[in-house]
């Protein structure tokens, strides 16, 4: 099967090691991520900026369950996830302040216009 | 709102009802129980025997706490009145209500009390806006509970409505068959309890009622008991510094969305969120009493920096947020709130706030904790903001449909405006705006010298802003009027109204000495001065309007920094004239400022005419009265030291502020009232 968004999105985080955006931030996040019946885990560890990702559950400090195609927009900028979020199309379990630092990882979309 | 309307609150959750405690809204006006921006009860009507109650008094317990004192029967004429209701109501994850019915006669009484019950589910901005809903009603009755939901796709939100008493609940409320003894007693409790719920998400914990109140009442004390105290020779100044302290502890919230931090909302009942400009100012005029504000603000505001660019909110890297919503619009962004970042100066402010409070506090930690933050807050007025490419901060909504056309705190339609009133293009460039990034750039500088010992960043940065600050002089005077331009237009003419914003350059520092005096002038001169405070745009301009939002009212907020700009230049008199005016004017609204007044001169209305939409409590108008403490004392950090340098008005005879919280522990201050304002001469 050919690396979807979200597959590629997690791949992409693990060679990262360190984001400055994520500086002030640790803790354990899980993605799981539902596609269709599947659900598939992605654990996120954050030491001050410094990432590591695992695929695979586990215990973590907050939970973040979203379904595949909600996510493969997010990741590349076509949707929110702040507004996912307040519709419920994301959920959160546990700590919320790893959320608001990990919505810093996604992409925006892109400009449409340049400087007016 | 009209003012027998009984307000509870805490943090974005409030009630607002009749004084009976009904509420009966009607899609346009705020009444009702709100959390998260959104209604979750828009009908909440008590009858006995079918018959509505009647008011006999409301005690405002505490901020988050109200009871109702009630006899059955409306109009003016009771004469049966052997019944006595009392609610006790307070705000928690929702709302907990106590209703106890006294019987007064000599016989038993049977009872039906009914409670009818209903919500719409609108969100904040459909209030507002007068807008319609997309999604589905849902009411669910139990044995014991009443549940009303409404849904959206996965959009959720609910309430539920318990009682402590068997009730019978039905889809419209709950019907309680009571039977009291003679001189007997009953009671129940009715709670109300709001969810905002995703798809297959647990509502959150919540907290007993009962708990919730202890912590809240502990809470309050703590907060009263850590400031400052003031002891005057003027009662009102007083109550006013204590109703400001009470005010400020109920606007303080913390959404999950903040991890869980407590800053400053905007205002009830339209801004019970966080706002950029709102909680740094307010964090700005309270720093000498609560310090913790500041540093909450930042570190929140900094979570949410921008970093990326997103037209629909006006998003750029390093821009400071505007505002953040959560209700139904914004979550299918028919409104950009999840954050929105159309504002022009919360970025320059964010430096300034952040230099300001280790002045204060001596927290060099935080300095260090939020370099990147500030760096890029810097960054941003460069890069981001200079649209024109003239070295001025410049604004231009990139969201042409739901974003703010104005993005300086001046935001209304029409308050930017020439002389005759026509309305100049985009983008413009407002005055106080190149005297917030030329602050930010000063002390940006002095925090890159000290702190992040990046003495390359020092040095650039004031280059920047001695030429920032040339180039200003030059091209934003307007000299047959001696006063800075309001703005500048796209073609770089000057926007030549006289407006209060010249009083913000004050206290930004970007006035050539030679120019402050006529400043002054104007500030305190017939067209801008009310007697009671600076009008937000002078008496004589095209647009000018006694009662118009940002064309003519004067805001309290406005009127605070105005004073500190004049002390900053050493009109000592001048701000205390503008403080003595505004403390005045509290004292007709019992300590609690508007957001704005009325511009009519002082003499001709006798006491300050209340804007008819006004939010109130809101928190930049709760801190005014600090700044204003601060600016007659003359406060100043001076390395290890409070500067005390007080210029008071003879009315308020003799002041202290004891126990000033910063870098010196705590420090006492001490002044007598010798400046005779005009109404003490008259």
């Amino acid at each position: 099967m050919k690396p979807d968004s979200t597959a590629r999105f997690f791949e992409a985080l693990a060679g990262r090691e360190h984001e400055p955006l994520l500086r002030k931030s640790t803790g354990c996040t899980r993605f799981d991520v539902v596609d269709g019946r599947r659900i598939r885990s992605w654990r996120v560890s954050v030491t001050k900026g410094d990432l590591e990702v695992k695929p695979g559950g586990g215990e973590a400090d907050c939970v973040i369950r979203v379904d595949r195609r909600v996510f493969d927009r997010v990741v590349t900028g076509r949707m929110n996830a702040v507004a996912a979020v307040l519709r419920g199309e994301i959920t959160v379990g546990g700590d919320w302040r790893l959320l608001v630092a990990m919505q810093r990882l996604f992409t925006g979309p892109t400009r449409r216009s340049a400087r007016a | 709102m009209s003012d027998n309307l009984v307000k509870i609150l805490d943090g974005n959750t409030f009630v607002v009802s009749t004084e009976s405690g009904d509420i009966e809204a009607s899609l346009t006006d705020p009444t009702g129980l709100f959390s998260f921006d959104t209604r979750f009860l828009s009908r909440w009507v008590l009858t006995v025997n079918g018959e509505r109650l009647n008011a006999l008094s409301v005690d405002d317990l505490q901020y988050y706490e109200a009871r109702f004192f009630l006899v059955p029967g409306t109009g003016a004429v009771y004469i049966d009145a052997k019944l006595s209701v009392i609610r006790q109501r307070s705000v928690s994850s929702g709302f907990h209500e106590e209703l106890s019915i006294l019987n007064h006669a000599a016989t038993p009484a049977t009872l039906e009390v009914r409670i009818d019950a209903g919500c719409d589910f609108a969100d904040l901005f459909e209030v507002k806006d007068a807008l319609r809903k997309k999604g589905r009603y849902a009411t669910k009755v139990e044995r014991r509970k009443l549940r009303l939901g409404y849904t959206r796709g996965t959009f959720e939100r609910a309430t539920t409505i318990t009682s402590t008493q068997p009730a019978r609940f039905d889809e419209d409320g709950l019907t309680f068959r009571v039977r009291i003894p003679a001189h007997g007693e009953w009671t129940t409790g009715i709670d109300v309890v709001t969810e905002l719920l995703g798809a297959g998400q647990a509502p959150a914990e919540q907290e007993s009622p009962a708990r919730s109140r202890a912590r809240m009442k502990k809470n309050l004390e703590r907060w009263v008991a850590d400031a400052p105290r003031v002891e005057c020779d003027w009662d009102s100044l007083e109550a006013t510094y204590r109703r400001s302290l009470v005010d400020l502890a109920a606007l303080r919230f913390s959404p999950p969305i903040a991890g869980g931090r407590a800053l400053p909302a905007a205002g009830l009942p339209w801004f019970m969120t966080m706002f950029g400009r709102d909680s740094i100012f307010t964090s700005l005029q309270a720093l000498p009493f609560t310090p913790e504000l500041a540093a909450t603000t930042l570190r929140a505001l900094g979570d949410w920096q921008g970093v990326r660019s997103d037209d629909f909110r006006d998003e750029d890297p390093g821009r400071i947020l505007h505002e953040m919503r959560y209700g139904e619009l914004t979550a299918f962004e028919e409104r950009p709130h999840s954050p929105y970042y159309g504002s022009v100066d919360a970025t320059p402010l964010y430096v300034v706030l952040l230099d300001e409070y280790e002045r204060w506090s001596g927290d060099r930690a935080l300095v260090r904790e939020l370099e990147v933050e500030a760096r890029a807050a810097l960054a941003w007025i460069d890069e981001y903001a200079d649209l024109q490419g003239t070295g001025y901060i410049w604004y231009q909504r990139r969201n042409e449909e739901t974003g703010l056309e104005n993005q300086c705190w001046k935001d209304s339609w029409d308050s930017i405006s020439f002389r005759d009133g026509s309305l100049p293009g985009f983008p413009r460039a407002t005055c106080e705006l190149q005297g917030y990034a030329y602050d930010a750039k000063v002390r940006g500088a002095r925090l890159a010298r000290e702190i992040w010992k990046d003495e390359a960043l020092a040095a650039r940065l004031e280059r920047e802003a001695a030429d920032l600050k040339r180039r200003f002089n030059r091209d934003f005077w307007v000299d047959d009027g001696e006063y800075f331009a309001l703005a500048l237009d796209p073609d770089g003419r000057k926007v030549d109204t006289l407006a209060s914003n010249v009083g913000h350059l004050l206290w930004s520092g970007i006035v050539d000495k030679s120019k402050a005096k006529a400043l002054a002038r104007h500030l305190l001169g017939p067209k801008l001065f009310s007697g009671w405070g600076v009008r937000t745009l002078a008496v004589g301009e095209g647009r000018y309007n006694p009662i118009g939002y940002h064309t003519g009212t004067v805001w309290p907020f406005d009127n605070s920094v105005v004073a500190w700009g004049l002390r900053r230049y050493g009109f000592k008199e001048e701000a205390a004239e503008i403080a003595a005016g505004i403390l005045e004017a509290a004292d007709f609204f019992d300590g609690r400022l508007p957001e704005a007044f009325g511009g009519y001169p002082r003499a001709q209305t006798k006491y300050p005419v209340q804007y008819p939409t006004a939010c109130s409590p809101q928190a930049w108008s709760t801190g005014t009265p600090l700044l204003l403490l601060r600016t007659m004392l003359g406060l100043e950090p001076h390395g290890d030291h409070l500067v005390v340098d007080p210029a008071l008005p003879t009315e308020i005879g003799h002041l202290e502020l004891l126990d000033i919280p910063g870098r010196w522990g705590r420090v006492d201050a001490f002044a007598r009232g010798r400046v005779e304002t005009r109404r003490g001469r008259r």
